[in-house]
């Protein structure tokens, strides 16, 4: 037991990074300055964490008329599971299979068991960390509005403690299970990928038929049918997630016959997916385990003319540089999924959202609605909407921390700093025209945007993304994350990569309510159109220039 | 050519010193080895060579060129291999070596014939097709040394060059270095072995706690301590 907690203790200090991060600010006194620049960030989500609140105390007000709303919780509790099932699978394949600290672990005298122990509270810990941002404000805010009473708190800390478990247990028994396939696979990272499609299909899929059977959108007449009958709502959303109906009524239930029984029950089922977990663990977890890092041995010399015929007649430094990022960031498993699936998925999960409903959902209507009146405002809805989705990815806010331990290859090279963020920016930049495809697709397809409403926007979007991917490679270039050993750690637990989606996030949310308070003014839309291009195409190219004098400045102050 | 003109470089703040005011040459013919103890400051001098590391004080010229002036001219007729071989994984051998042909502007013909003569030599033709992950560390290695001669540098700064290398390849190793030299090229490398040393180096300067204690021929480094092999006159100037 003891080896189990000191094994937890050191794996969650090495993946946050607790002892450096304390070894800098104490001793060295070096990151003293991100204290309030975290600060700032926190700060930086007031606006958005306002307009959730607000949005929970109208549903609140809604569904208290007709007794319903706990299923506020439902929606809290089942949107951190989703959120667990679906992202849950990155960490769980990184922390599990591709943390080279499994080198070291592995030949010391410690249990399977013990070792995925280890990684599962590492995973947990950060689930607890990811979810948060949704699932808490919603616990709080409607145990203050629901004026809960203490046996609703002391259940809200439980009922968050074994929130991400059951999500998080099937989706380790279901990597544990596609690791040991694909270990048996000459093409490990073909097959991984393909994997984590499937199994990011799949979560899609389960949340396409939630969304199915607890109808989509704000459709008035069926949210009269759920709520003819107490709790129906739940109990059709219970039906294809259980869990989630047993932490609502563990919640509303409080300390009542019902509420602890529920709580039993959530308890009781977390503890043998746990157990389940690790029984499988020490049996199999291992045999996927090693041979990972084993490569294909079956080499075949290249012949002298293939030889010659793959050496390249020299490309010019920027499109060697592009080269490089294109292919490490599309051979790297991790990378892949968490940078260019992203803009995929978002546009994916909103497609999902409009064909499940009906016709008459709220979002298609909404933009339907948007889309037959006035062209313009739609323009500038539509345009938020694309440069969301190829902007917020962490390619851009992880264009130098990717590097690694290699970034000595990209200072010791006779490159100008400016041509190598050149060529990152054009990668990064790719993947966010990707980003805006896909979104573009979406509207057409499932929102029924014009082609005369899509290409203005699609311009706007250009022009914003540009921006916004400057944005994400300054941030990552002051302060970028290169002494990592897990490729999780550079692109998905990179503070850079939060801050920079905090401040994306910001910048649209401060347009938009710019845009909505001049077209209130009444400024004509297709002028606000044009105004709000041209401050971009002046934002975007002055950033550029600025991103570059930083590049000369940061590429010599970096030091590996 | 490399010239060091009292460099120094330290680290938390100034609480460890780990180049104290280093002057010294390398010329060019030259092989020049770089002894010292674990901790002396040795790789810290070879990444200020190569503009890894900035010095807190003093200059560092590469055939007269300054770095922290002119990086761009001095890495362009400089590369390096550091202590340990972290390389692209994801890149074949051959894709990370006609990067390094890429970005040092090495033209098709001249591309071909010195990677065909290197993977022959270091005996990696077979993996050259092959992503990077799949190699040995001494292949990694390898891998490493023929994308830093790819460029035919006129400087060559190499830290520990023969970790992990089997015998066959140290020995060409050694013979790349000689050969480099003696075209006139500049050879600075860090060792703890120090047969290699007596054997190759030209001249030999030994680091320790950030100083250079001494430097200079085999037959003048003898002179000094009247001791008869490198091992006892390391032994002897480092100790504590």
């Amino acid at each position: 037991m003891t080896k189990l907690f000191t094994l937890i203790r050191v794996s969650l200090r090495a993946n946050f990074g607790l002892s450096v991060l304390r070894y800098r600010i104490f001793t060295e006194k070096r990151d003293r300055w991100m204290i309030p620049l975290i600060g700032l960030a926190v700060l930086g989500l007031g606006p958005t964490l306002y307009g959730y609140l607000k949005l929970i105390e109208i549903l609140f007000g809604m569904l208290v008329v007709i007794g319903q709303q706990s299923a506020i919780l439902t929606f809290g509790i089942l949107s951190g599971q989703i959120l667990i099932l679906i992202f849950g699978l990155f960490y769980v394949i990184s922390a599990f299979y591709f943390s080279r600290d499994l080198e070291i672990l592995i030949p010391l005298p410690l249990k399977p068991g013990q070792v995925m122990l280890s990684k599962f509270a590492v995973i947990l810990v950060n689930e607890y960390l990811t979810v948060a941002g949704f699932v808490l404000p919603v616990f709080i805010y409607y145990g203050i509005l629901a004026k809960a009473g203490l046996p609703y708190w002391v259940n809200v800390l439980l009922v968050y403690l074994l929130l991400p478990v059951i999500p998080l247990a099937i989706v380790a028994l279901l990597s544990i299970g596609m690791m040991r396939i694909v270990n048996i696979s000459r093409k490990k990272d073909a097959l991984i990928i393909a994997g984590s499609l499937a199994l990011i299909a799949s979560g899609l899929a389960f949340q396409f038929v939630l969304s199915r059977s607890a109808g989509s959108g704000i459709n008035t007449q069926a949210l009269s049918d759920f709520f003819a009958s107490p709790d129906s709502l739940l109990m059709r959303i219970g039906a294809k997630f259980p869990p989630s109906i047993w932490a609502t009524k563990a919640l509303a239930g409080g300390w009542s016959a019902n509420g602890l029984l529920n709580l039993l029950v959530l308890s009781g089922v977390s503890l043998a997916f746990f157990i389940g977990i690790l029984v499988l663990s020490e049996k199999i977890f291992y045999r996927g385990l090693i041979g990972i890092g084993e490569i294909s041995s079956r080499r075949k010399a290249l012949s002298a003319l293939e030889l010659s015929r793959k050496i390249s007649s020299g490309r010019r430094p920027v499109r060697a540089i592009f080269g490089r990022e294109v292919r490490i960031m599309n051979r790297t498993p991790i990378f892949l999924l968490n940078g260019v699936l992203t803009v995929v998925l978002i546009p994916l999960v909103f497609f999902i959202m409009a064909k499940a409903g009906s016709r008459d959902a709220s979002l298609v209507a909404l933009l339907s609605a948007f889309s037959s009146g006035n062209a313009s405002t739609t323009a500038l809805v539509v345009a938020g909407f694309m440069t969301l989705c190829g902007t917020i990815n962490g390619t851009a806010s992880s264009a130098f921390s990717r590097e690694g331990g290699q970034f000595w290859i990209s200072k010791a090279i006779p490159v100008a700093p400016k041509d190598q963020v050149i060529a990152k920016f054009f990668h990064s930049y790719m993947i966010a025209l990707l980003g805006i495809l896909a979104a573009a697709l979406v509207c057409f397809q499932a929102f029924h945007v014009k082609i005369s409403v899509l290409a203005p926007a699609a311009i706007l979007a250009l022009a914003a993304s540009v921006f916004l991917v400057v944005i994400g490679m300054t941030i990552d270039l002051a302060r970028p994350l290169l002494d990592w050993i897990n490729p999780m750690k550079a692109i998905k637990q990179n503070l850079n990569v939060l801050f920079a989606t905090i401040v994306d996030t910001g910048l649209l949310v401060s347009l938009g309510f710019a845009a909505a308070r001049l077209l209130k003014a009444g400024i004509p839309a297709r002028s606000l159109l044009l105004v709000l291009f041209a401050v971009l195409c002046v934002f975007a190219a002055g950033s550029f220039f600025l991103l570059l004098k930083f590049a000369a400045k940061r590429y010599r102050e970096i030091e590996v | 050519m490399i010239e060091f003109k009292r460099v120094s470089k330290s680290y938390n703040k100034g609480k460890v010193r780990a180049v104290d005011d280093l002057t010294m040459t390398v010329n060019s013919g030259e092989i020049f080895g770089f002894l010292g103890p674990n901790g002396a400051g040795k790789t810290t001098t070879l990444k200020m060579t190569v503009g890894l590391l900035k010095p807190d004080a003093g200059t560092v010229a590469v055939n007269g060129i300054d770095i922290q002036d002119s990086p761009l001219k001095c890495k362009s007729i400089t590369t390096y291999v550091p202590d340990y071989p972290a390389v692209y994984e994801r890149l074949t051998g051959l894709e990370y070596l006609n990067f390094i042909g890429d970005v040092y502007g090495v033209q098709k013909k001249e591309r071909l014939a010195r990677i065909e003569k290197w993977l022959e030599i270091f005996e990696l033709s077979g993996a050259v097709g092959s992503p990077i992950q799949s190699y040995s560390h001494g292949m990694k290695q390898k891998i490493v040394l023929i994308a830093a001669l790819l460029p035919a540098p006129r400087v060559m700064v190499l830290d520990e060059p023969m970790v992990g290398l089997d015998p066959r390849a140290a020995h060409h190793m050694k013979e790349m270095m000689r050969e480099h030299c003696d075209k006139g090229g500049t050879l600075f490398f860090s060792t703890h072995i120090m047969e290699v040393a007596e054997k190759l180096c030209d001249r030999i300067g030994i680091i320790n706690k950030g100083k250079l204690i001494a430097s200079g021929t085999m037959a003048e480094l003898r002179k000094l301590n009247e001791e008869q092999s490198l091992e006892n006159i390391f032994l002897e100037l480092t100790e504590t």
